[in-house]
């Protein structure tokens, strides 16, 4: 296992959100789980916490939500992850999914 | 998965250290013992399994029809249950029949007796391991185990065989999470026994305080938390109480 | 046929919101609690938020329940300590305020990384189960998926008033990897699909009066199912066990000999076993009813 925390910047999140926290995927071979909190958090950075199974790409994750953080105004927010062996794609995609579910709700 | 050969008391040695001379009222067959006989003086019903043998679905059905009997014949007798039972037959055959639903069966059959006014005490005399336990045993009001009876999922080989984690590494994770460990005190530092009976008790004082001390109240989260073997299941499960309320 | 998305192919999540009334699920213990197992992390394996349980309160066609839903990608769904009292917690809840609970089963049983601890929690759901049933409060399972409800939650779904399975549910206690390695492959072949399901899948147990519906393999199916059974209880009682005892016994001398899934089936009155096999869930509970 690995672990790591970084926070990056990003725009603030929408005042109004649908939920308080959001979850997208599941923790299983080649998938992961994003959780996604709003509150109590400086509003110009997200902060993210990952524990993965695969170790040795701290970088490529690092880099893929910095992206995400740059795209989407996801400031104050947390976003807490547990991977097992999910491919980039897929991070990036659950991350959307996560941010969907916050923002607008479950549909 | 071998059945121990160590040295281990008979079936009949045990039965009389539990029960005196009265054992001759409980039946033997094919390793299912299903009869009658006294503890401290009173009458008792018994169930059970001995020689470490797999239970079938006519292993089940013998133990639900002798609990039917009791319920039918001897209103508000004790049950008593012993456990020597290596697990359930893994067999095509009995699982194309339903094991599972004999063993609900047998599981409807006990809290019948339980909501009867029958008492329900289980001793772990040698093997009590994964579906065996489960499918009666565990089903007690309280729960004890001679000290000698292999009790708890699965020894560690075993587990580390399926998980694929070295059997180092969980024999010491083991040393704090009892839970990994086999046997009858750890599966008590859980609460999932009452009481480890030695082999220096006086064990038909025991099982007649054990009948009187019964509650159909099931204690176990309660004791796991307390002996510090089992630490997040009574709060966890408080918490959901607590929670569904708001 | 029913549309949309396939049960066994959905989410624990997504199962749940699909059986629930539209907003009226209310995560308990949810995953912001961040209740994980402390045995999966020692060990180096990935922890869940929600231990591979999802739990709460819904509605159901307007009637309150509890609502429940295994994770069966997260280590195969198997109950550990903090999952297993999850689960007795909800049943408990359910006793307590006798409210009918439904549970969406998707495990393997006990979950062997924390040992002892979820074979005891499994013993303590039954517990909180039957305490359930004495109080007329309905308990419901749905087994719809391959990895279907096996060991401890196998037996634990018999002790439930009610089975709702599809053809794709399957139960049972040893699954049938463990049996070939035990009986060898000529007793059991593993990757023989068809004798895999026909041994403990949906059609066999609803023909063999073990599953008490077998429904399409789709949400609103199921939720139909299980909304039919919400108004009913089955409390234990001697009848009710003595009558269970003989239907058992029946079967064990009737088929307990038999090797061949199909000559159960003909024995339960299915007469063309491939029509039969080839029916969907419920064209197959009309078949077997009327006994083509």
């Amino acid at each position: 296992m690995e672990k790591f925390a970084k926070a990056f910047p990003s725009k603030p999140l929408p005042s109004k959100t649908a939920k308080p926290w959001a979850l997208a995927g599941v923790v299983g071979s080649g998938n992961l789980e994003v959780l996604l909190e709003r509150g109590g958090r400086p509003s110009g950075t997200m902060e993210c916490h990952v524990e993965t199974s695969i170790p040795g790409y701290k970088a490529s994750w690092l880099a893929a939500l910095a992206d995400f953080a740059h795209h989407y105004p996801a400031g104050g927010t947390k976003v807490t992850i547990n991977d097992q062996g999910a491919p980039p794609v897929l991070v990036n995609l659950r991350l959307r999914q996560a941010y969907d579910h916050l923002t607008k709700g479950d549909k | 998965m071998k059945k121990p050969t160590s040295k281990k008391p008979s079936a009949r040695a045990v039965l009389a250290r539990l029960f005196g001379a009265s054992a001759k009222g409980i039946a033997m067959e094919k390793s299912v013992l299903t009869g009658y006989a006294t503890v401290g003086g009173a009458g008792v019903c018994v169930i059970g399994t001995c020689d470490g043998t797999y239970i079938d679905n006519a292993a089940a059905l013998r133990l639900a029809a002798h609990v039917i009997d009791c319920v039918e014949h001897h209103p508000k007798t004790p049950i008593v249950m012993l456990v020597d039972s290596a697990g359930q037959e893994p067999n095509r055959v009995a699982e194309m029949l339903g094991l599972a639903s004999y063993f609900g069966h047998l599981l409807s059959c006990l809290e019948l007796a339980r909501r009867k006014g029958h008492k329900l005490i289980t001793v772990a005399t040698g093997q009590a391991i994964g579906g065996a336990f489960i499918c009666y045993g565990m089903f007690g009001d309280r729960i004890y185990a001679l000290e000698s009876a292999s009790v708890g999922l699965m020894p560690i080989e075993a587990m580390s065989a399926v998980t694929k984690i070295p059997v180092p590494v969980l024999q010491k994770l083991s040393k704090t999470l009892p839970s990994l460990e086999f046997g009858a005190k750890p599966f008590a530092l859980l609460g999932g026994v009452q009481e480890v009976w030695s082999a220096k008790d006086d064990v038909q004082a025991k099982l007649a305080k054990a009948i009187a001390n019964s509650s159909t109240e099931d204690n176990r989260a309660e004791l796991g938390k307390k002996r510090g073997g089992r630490k997040l299941a009574l709060d966890v499960r408080k918490r959901v109480l607590a929670s569904s309320l708001r | 046929m029913t549309s949309g998305p396939l049960f066994h192919e959905q989410t624990a999540r997504q199962r749940i919101a699909a059986l629930a009334d539209t907003g009226s699920f209310a995560e308990l213990l949810p995953p912001p609690e961040r209740l994980t197992s402390p045995y999966l992390v020692q060990l180096g394996i990935p922890v869940s938020f929600d231990d591979g349980l999802v739990i709460g309160r819904a509605k159901i066609g307007g009637k309150k329940v509890y609502l429940a839903a295994q994770v069966g990608q997260f280590v195969g769904g198997a109950v550990g300590e903090i999952h297993g009292a999850k689960l007795t917690g909800l049943f408990k809840a359910a006793a307590r305020d006798r409210v009918p609970c439904v549970l969406i089963i998707e495990s393997g049983g006990v979950r062997l990384h924390e040992g002892s601890a979820g074979e005891i929690a499994i013993a303590e759901t039954m517990r909180a189960i039957f305490e359930c049933r004495a109080k007329k409060v309905p308990t419901i399972a749905v087994i719809a998926t391959d990895i279907g409800a096996y060991g401890g939650m196998g037996i634990l779904s018999t002790c439930c008033d009610f089975r709702v399975m599809t053809e794709h549910g399957r139960l049972g206690i040893s699954g049938p990897i463990v049996i070939e390695k035990w009986m060898g492959k000529k007793a059991y072949d593993s990757s023989n699909r068809a004798l895999v399901w026909k041994t403990s899948g949906g059609k066999t147990k609803y023909l063999l009066g073990d599953a008490d519906a077998l429904v399409h393999d789709g949400a609103d199916a199921v939720r139909d199912a299980v909304a039919k059974l919400l108004g009913k209880s089955s409390p234990v009682s001697l009848k009710g066990v003595k009558e269970r005892q003989k239907e058992l016994e029946k079967r064990l001398k009737r088929f307990g000999d038999t090797a061949d899934p199909d000559a159960v089936w003909k024995g339960m009155g299915v007469r063309n076993i491939e029509a039969a096999s080839l029916a969907s869930g419920p064209e197959f509970a009309a078949l077997a009813k009327r006994g083509k």
